[in-house]
């Protein structure tokens, strides 16, 4: 078991309305897996996920990742954790503008120290691995909005995570282009056994998926258990 | 390069209007306080060389006691071994002794108290510039002629008195016996001096006519001596400080001062024009620091979202604060190795030229403090370092907030902004 969530509540005040945007979530979740966690706006899928991706911590209940249970670590653990352990695709890709193909993808493994050689010779790899051999030294503005994905999806399998959480990775691309991204990411999960969690409410995704998760005002209604595999 | 300093460095051209004017208000401060700072050096040290030139040198060895009374009871024995210590100590550049005392000029109706200099007309121009202020008749002659004894007047007391060249003024004081001195002289020459206040006290007669008007024998009240330069004046005064005490073993006899006791007031108004220099560059410097604070702040409100981002990545706090510090500390290195650039040429180009001050008020103040009205520059090598080091103080003084602003973040709020 690589991720599990025991009993994570999320409670927002805000303005003095108490929003429960997560209730009493438990989750579990193996090595090799490719799943997506499904459900309409507001379900909380995206809270769910930034909980799992150490990003955001509960208001009740634990997440542990790699049996390491993060409520118990500060701000500067918490920054490792993600750096060594955690893959993250973005819905709106979230590269760094100023910086190249090629340096986007370097940039996490230059934060965990990988030697520079080493760096440009993995980040070369991968992008042409998704596909984009020839646009190394592209910055993001000069791609589409597709290139831009597989760059983000180039980060973050790069730094050799643990797990790669994507959060609605096809929300901005049209079908076809979505279709070749979950292809990829399936073939990445398939042939070198990189663990994928979604949070989406696209259906082509949910397709894909191994194992879908299903939420509904922040509580777990269908946890696909008995379809993946 | 590392990467973080790349993406400071790329971040900073983003908004490259924003980053240009910033960069052009350090530059404008940098050239500015370079500049003031350089005038104000030039000035300064103007100053102090016109008015130790004008009388005073850069140091002074007097009997002790005379400063405070400047009365020929306090006087400085004349003996051989002071004329071989004047000579050998090395941070002299010449020397000249002097009769100093007061005494009260007459000319038909008219008389003025006055200081009364004896000088030698040999070695005085080595020390002072006096000789060459004269612009009637001719300064005080080396070889005194036999039963002529010559004086040479401010230009102001001149007038007052009324005297011409060729007149005999009456010279009438009290000799070091306490007896009645008095004595014609010739005036030979008016000298015109910078100092009003000098040019209408002043009379200058052969050292051995004072000695003989003051019945001084082998005294004199000092002897001044020029170092090389203003800034050697306090090691001259340890050199013969320590070169004195065999003259003197149990202390005492001798006062050795520099141009700072000597003209007390000179160093206050440099000090008041400093600190005046100072607060205007400061709040130059304060003005630089806003201008970076709010040219990183708004990069970094702008970008808050990207920052969400590579804290999601993994960039850790510390990591992301050293990244936006530099971003703001390499704004102000960019401004100010151009403002360097511009301003250390300019500085050497001007470096100890002089410009007329051409206004009545402008040179009306500049004859107030006693120097002549011209501006000058000054290159002194601590300036620059110093300017460098307030302006990169204030930078890393105005970088924190920003920094620590973008580092304090969580990365969910910041992924959540638009």
């Amino acid at each position: 078991m690589i991720l599990q969530a025991v009993e994570v509540t999320k409670v927002y005040e805000t303005r003095g309305v108490t929003t429960h945007a997560l209730d009493g979530v438990s989750l579990q979740m193996d090595e090799g897996e490719f799943s997506a966690i499904a459900g309409p706006s507001g379900s909380g899928k995206t809270t769910l996920l930034n909980l799992l991706g150490a990003l955001d911590t509960p208001t009740s209940g634990n997440v542990l990742l790699d049996g390491e249970e993060l409520t118990t670590l500060d701000s500067a653990a918490l920054a490792g954790l993600r750096l060594h352990k955690l893959g993250f695709v973005f819905q709106s890709y979230n590269l760094i503008p100023v910086l190249s193909a090629c340096e986007n993808v370097e940039f996490v493994m230059d934060l965990q120290g990988v030697e520079a050689g080493e760096r440009k010779q993995r980040a070369r790899e991968v992008l042409e691995r998704v596909g984009l051999s020839g646009l190394e030294d592209k910055r993001p503005p000069e791609m589409s909005g597709g290139q831009q994905q597989r760059v983000a999806v180039a980060r973050a399998i790069a730094s050799r995570p643990r797990l790669v959480l994507a959060d609605e990775p096809t929300a901005n691309l049209d079908s076809d282009t979505a279709k070749r991204l979950l292809e990829l990411m399936a073939e990445l999960n398939q042939v070198e056994g990189i663990t994928f969690l979604f949070s989406t409410h696209d259906p082509l995704v949910m397709e894909a998926a191994q194992r879908v998760v299903r939420l509904r005002d922040g509580r777990v209604v269908d946890d696909g258990a008995g379809n993946h595999g | 390069m590392s990467i973080e300093t790349r993406l400071a460095w790329r971040n900073l051209w983003r908004n490259p209007r924003r980053t240009a004017l910033s960069v052009a208000a350090t530059v404008f401060a940098v050239v500015l306080v370079m500049l003031s700072e350089g005038m104000g050096a030039g000035s300064h040290e103007k100053m102090i060389e016109d008015a130790v030139r004008l009388q005073s040198g850069h140091v002074a060895i007097s009997g002790a006691g005379y400063r405070d009374h400047m009365t020929l009871d306090y006087f400085l024995p004349w003996s051989p071994e002071l004329v071989e210590i004047a000579d050998s100590v090395p941070s002299a550049r010449a020397w000249a002794p002097r009769i100093i005392s007061f005494a009260l000029v007459s000319l038909a109706d008219a008389s003025r108290g006055v200081m009364v200099m004896g000088v030698d007309p040999e070695r005085e121009p080595s020390v002072t510039t006096i000789s060459k202020k004269v612009d009637a008749g001719h300064f005080l002659s080396a070889q005194r002629a036999p039963g002529v004894r010559e004086i040479v007047l401010g230009e102001r007391l001149a007038q007052d008195l009324g005297a011409q060249l060729g007149d005999e003024v009456l010279l009438y004081g009290a000799a070091y016996s306490l007896e009645n001195a008095y004595e014609l002289f010739t005036l030979t020459g008016i000298v015109d001096l910078p100092d009003p206040k000098i040019e209408r006290n002043l009379a200058l007669i052969h050292i051995e006519d004072a000695r003989e008007f003051y019945v001084y024998d082998d005294r004199v009240t000092e002897i001044a001596l020029l170092a090389r330069d203003a800034d050697h004046a306090p090691l001259l005064i340890a050199e013969l400080e320590g070169a004195l005490v065999p003259l003197a073993p149990d202390g005492g006899v001798f006062e050795v001062q520099g141009y700072e006791e000597m003209m007390p007031a000179l160093v206050q108004f440099i000090l008041l024009d400093d600190a005046g220099l100072y607060i205007m560059l400061v709040i130059l410097v304060v003005v630089v620091g806003f201008g970076i604070l709010n040219t990183i702040l708004m990069a970094i409100l702008e970008r808050t979202r990207e920052l969400g981002v590579v804290l999601a990545l993994g960039l850790r706090p510390a990591a992301l604060f050293r990244m936006v510090y530099l971003e703001s500390m390499l704004l102000a290195a960019v401004g100010l190795g151009l403002g360097l650039a511009i301003a250390l040429p300019a500085l050497l180009y001007l470096n100890g030229m002089e410009f007329a001050l051409t206004g009545d008020d402008l040179a009306a103040t500049a004859e107030f403090v006693g120097m002549e009205p011209v501006l000058t520059f000054k290159l002194k090598p601590l300036n620059p370092l110093g300017s460098v080091l307030t302006i990169l103080g204030v930078a890393a003084l105005a970088a924190l907030y920003p920094a620590l602003k973008a580092s304090r973040g969580r990365p969910v709020d910041a992924l959540r902004s638009p």
